[in-house]
């Protein structure tokens, strides 16, 4: 698995005016820990609902798979420019 | 400039071959070169691994410096690819059969059940021949190749 991304870069540029965004994605991982510290009890009270369906391993993969998709984010580059309006994205 | 560069110059020159057959030799070449390469360098790897999907739309020539052509540069990771394929296989059953149904339905015999990780890498892999090679009217170059 790849290393998650750290930054991504947004430019939105409009005939007048535009802005740019450079969003510290790697401030997102401290703050879903937290978000799982404290919503562990629940996490844990669901686990053991779906435990028996084996629900809970598919939830568990859904996660794994998700956190995947986060990480394979890192080097996507969408540069979009008309002849108005030009909006750059881009994952690092 | 090798000896087989300048053939094919010499072969557009004296109107052999047309301006496409030459572009097409001429990309042949260099990676069969940039192969050689990849395999001096690292051993045993005949073709390195394809990183990106890019889709690229750009003017043609003629419209180069007009403001009416959009632009479009978009870089895809293959490991977004693989991870988003990857997804289909936790699919739950009973979805997994409603998509086969409605593939069904428009005349796709195919089973989401089937896809393995293997048959995946596979997949991928073939991609780094892709290439599509547009050019409409209006003056756009579109463009989707792997790199």
């Amino acid at each position: 698995m790849n290393r998650p991304p750290t930054w991504m870069h947004i430019r939105i540029q409009g005939e007048r005016r535009g802005f740019g965004l450079w969003l510290p994605l790697f401030l997102l991982l401290p703050l879903a820990l937290v978000v799982l510290i404290i919503l562990s009890p629940l996490i844990l009270i669901s686990v053991l609902i779906l435990l028996p369906g084996g629900r809970a391993l598919w939830a568990l993969r859904v996660l794994r798979a998700a956190f995947g998709v986060f990480c394979s984010l890192r080097g996507i580059r969408i540069d979009i420019q008309s002849r108005y309006q030009s909006v750059y994205i881009s994952v690092v | 400039m090798t000896e087989n560069r300048k053939k094919i110059l010499e072969m557009l020159a004296e109107k052999k071959i047309s301006v496409d057959d030459a572009y097409r030799l001429l990309n042949t070449i260099d990676s069969a070169e940039s192969g050689q390469e990849s395999t001096s360098k690292g051993g045993t790897t005949a073709k390195a691994k394809p990183k990106y999907l890019r889709v690229t739309v750009l003017p043609d020539a003629e419209h180069e410096h007009s403001q009416n052509v959009d632009r479009v540069n978009v870089r895809i990771p293959m490991s977004l690819i693989r991870a988003g394929i990857k997804l289909t296989s936790l699919i739950p059953s009973e979805a997994r059969d409603k998509v086969n149904g409605a593939l069904r339905e428009k005349g796709i015999n195919f089973d989401v059940r089937n896809v393995k990780p293997d048959d995946l890498e596979e997949l991928i892999g073939s991609l780094s021949e892709l290439e599509v090679d547009v050019v409409s009217a209006k003056g756009e170059k579109v463009k989707v190749f792997v790199e």
